[in-house]
């Protein structure tokens, strides 16, 4: 059944209540006292005067010889309720002595350590038809609610979840705390094939026999009654699970589902213990066939003991020691790598001198060839020289070489200007102040 | 011992589980009852496999307890030794399944109970000084690690030969086959007669006087405080891969 709470709120929550438990002896007897006097006197709460009567008997039961009894007891009802183990009831505060009753806490704590229910053959049948009959009833209510087209909620509510989640849940509870009961049941056994061993190693063998025959017999049993029972009633939740979803009946699926995980959960137990015990059983029976009849006195035991602790000579057992097998891995042929060599001929070169070209004559000759060429203005020169470096990306180097150009002009031919020199566009990125240009220098 | 379904040989070699097992004998494992399968086949195909087995100069041996192993009586499978740690721990497991209150608990023991029980025979000094038998002075502390990591180590192997099972945390399942570590003192005659004959079978070796469990751990005197010592091959190859488990 799975639960909505988040663990890690619900832990922070306990934490900064600082919730504790604190119990002795005394005040478990005390508890345990209240509760088989309110169940044999059908009494659903106690005066303080039998509060004191009670934590009395609990006290001669373990502390006989102990005095001041009232003022203990005073203590012990006082721990009690400090602990919520013990709750007032009456409501009347100072004006009289009060009434008080087992918390739900309390008779929780009570109910586990006075549990005895084991799962047995005639419990475990009686429980499973129990529950058989209130499913079908409640199978029976589910088709009438299914039937029914008029206040369907109230009537699935009603009908087939409450039962389901209180009825049911208890029968389901009822055999899960009996299977409880008989794990520990078998815990106990187990312990006491290892005391009878003990106690008498030979002559115990005929009692352990017995323990393991009549526990096998009884989880055999059960795992036969839990296989054929478990089938038929989830059968009938299956049913119940069928009308509620063509229901849309969303609570009644959701129980139904829960309970038949609850009935699952039943039957693996049953599975997991009967192969639990088998291995356990097999192992006792040889353990009991091997060790014990072939050592009656038990003096193996103290001769290996010697032997171990270094008595006679020492031995080394024999085994077989073939190695494993060599899986041989595939081969990959060996990359051939060149051999590492150095080269034979001087890695540097000597310096050799190479004229070079003069920048300035190189400009002078194309200057000189546009003006050759007819140009009368330096912004044709400028034009006809720059060409070579339009584009955005050489605005600078063309700016640069506007200049040198005009120097050069300069030079070679004869410029004349106006007073006031006109600007001229030279490409689209360039405007320099025009001059008229005459005939070379000679 | 033979079934119906085995006639010859070829037939029990035809079976699925046969290949595992052979590989697993001869590495020198115990199949015992808890190895279902192989059980069954060694059981039903006995006469067959040790006229099988005697070709390579082994016994496929079937003791009464309920498990079976090869022993190599000849020079065509090779054989080996347990280590003095190994048959210490071992005869200590032997205890152990002897012992009623492994019962209780279906024959599963903790790791911690080996180290106590050699402790209650050996005595911690003992104990100390059967796996440091070179060293004169050590420190307590480090020598008490060492000790329960060689128990560790040895367990490991032990249960590679099929003497125990390793379960869930730090937990031990006994199997049948340690009493093969009792099989000196099992009979009615002396240790040193029965010993004598276990020796002439070939079941055991009688190992020298001076041969301690620490004698082949020549690490384990130069542990440092708060090192981990190596694990112990002991010369031999009883730590290697034994063989897969059998399928149930």
């Amino acid at each position: 059944m799975k639960s909505s709470r988040n663990p890690e709120r619900v832990l922070a929550g306990v934490a900064a209540r600082g919730l504790k438990l604190d119990l002795g002896t005394v005040d478990l007897c005390f508890l345990v006292a209240l509760y088989v006097r309110g169940e044999t006197a059908n009494l659903t709460s106690f005066t303080e005067s039998q509060l004191e009567d009670v934590f009395a008997q609990a006290s001669d039961a373990v502390q006989p010889e102990a005095d001041q009894l009232r003022r203990r007891a005073t203590h012990a009802i006082q721990r009690l309720r400090d602990q919520r183990l013990l709750a007032r009831v009456d409501g009347q505060g100072v004006v009289r002595t009060g009434e008080f009753a087992l918390s739900r806490l309390a008779t929780g704590i009570v109910e586990f350590f006075l549990e005895e229910d084991v799962l047995t053959r005639e419990s475990l049948t009686l429980l499973t038809t129990s529950l058989a009959t209130a499913l079908a009833g409640v199978l029976e209510s589910a088709r009438t609610a299914s039937d029914d087209t008029r206040g369907t909620d109230d009537a699935w509510r009603d009908r087939v979840v409450g039962p389901l989640q209180i009825t049911i849940g208890e029968l389901v509870a009822g055999i899960e705390r009996r299977q409880r009961g008989l794990d520990l049941q078998q815990e106990d056994f187990q312990a006491e094939i290892r005391r009878l061993l003990e106690a008498d190693w030979f002559g115990a063998i005929d009692r352990c026999q017995d323990l393991l025959a009549s526990t096998s017999a009884t989880l055999h049993e059960l795992n036969q009654v839990l296989l054929r029972d478990t089938s038929v009633l989830l059968g009938l939740l299956q049913e119940i699970e069928a009308l509620a979803i063509s229901a849309g009946a969303a609570e009644a699926e959701v129980t139904s589902h829960r309970v038949m995980d609850q009935v699952d959960r039943i039957a693996t137990w049953g599975a997991a213990r009967q192969r639990a015990w088998s291995d356990y059983f097999q192992y006792v029976h040889r353990y009991l066939r091997d060790v014990v009849r072939l050592d009656p006195t038990r003096a193996l035991t103290q001769r290996l003991r010697d032997q171990l602790a270094g008595n006679g000579a020492r031995f080394a057992l024999t085994c077989a020691g073939a190695t494993p097998m060599r899986i041989l891995r595939t081969v990959a042929p060996l990359r051939e790598r060149p051999p590492v060599v150095r080269p034979r001929a001087p890695r540097e070169r000597e310096p050799a001198t190479e004229a070079g070209e003069d920048p300035q004559a190189v400009l002078e000759g194309k200057v000189q060839r546009a003006l050759d060429g007819g140009a009368t203005a330096l912004s044709t020169v400028t034009t006809e020289v720059t060409a070579e470096l339009a584009g955005p990306d050489r605005q600078g180097d063309r700016f640069v070489e506007a200049g040198r150009v005009a120097h050069t002009v300069a030079q070679l031919a004869r410029a004349t200007g106006e007073l006031e020199r006109p600007w001229v566009a030279v490409g689209d990125d360039l405007v320099i102040e025009d001059w008229t240009l005459g005939a070379s220098k000679p | 011992m033979t079934r119906a379904e085995f006639p010859e040989l070829g037939d029990v070699i035809q079976d699925a589980e046969f290949p595992d097992l052979d590989l697993a004998l001869r590495r020198g494992r115990h199949v015992d009852r808890d190895d279902v399968a192989w059980y069954a086949l060694l059981t039903d195909g006995q006469d067959h496999l040790e006229a099988f087995y005697r070709r390579y100069g082994c016994e496929l041996v079937h003791k009464p307890d309920g498990y079976y192993y090869l022993l190599p009586t000849g020079d065509k499978l090779s054989r080996r030794q347990l280590a003095p740690g190994d048959m210490l721990v071992g005869q200590t497991l032997a205890l152990l399944y002897l012992d009623p209150s492994a019962i209780e608990r279906g024959g599963r023991v903790a790791s911690e109970d080996v180290v106590a029980q050699l402790v209650a025979v050996l005595g911690s000094d003992a104990l100390i000084a059967a796996f440091h038998p070179k060293r004169k002075r050590h420190d307590e502390r480090v020598a008490q690690k060492a000790v329960r990591a060689r128990v560790g180590e040895a367990v490991r192997r032990l249960a590679g030969l099929g003497f125990v099972d390793l379960a869930d945390g730090d937990q031990l399942r006994l199997r049948a086959a340690l009493l093969r570590f009792a099989e000196p003192v099992r009979g009615l005659s002396a240790p040193a007669e029965a010993l004598a004959k276990l020796v002439a079978q070939g079941e055991v070796a009688l190992a020298p006087d001076d041969d301690a469990p620490g004698d082949h751990d020549d690490e384990f005197d130069e542990a440092e405080p708060g090192h981990e010592s190596p694990i112990d091959d002991s010369g031999d190859n009883a730590g290697d891969d034994p063989g897969d488990e059998p399928s149930a």
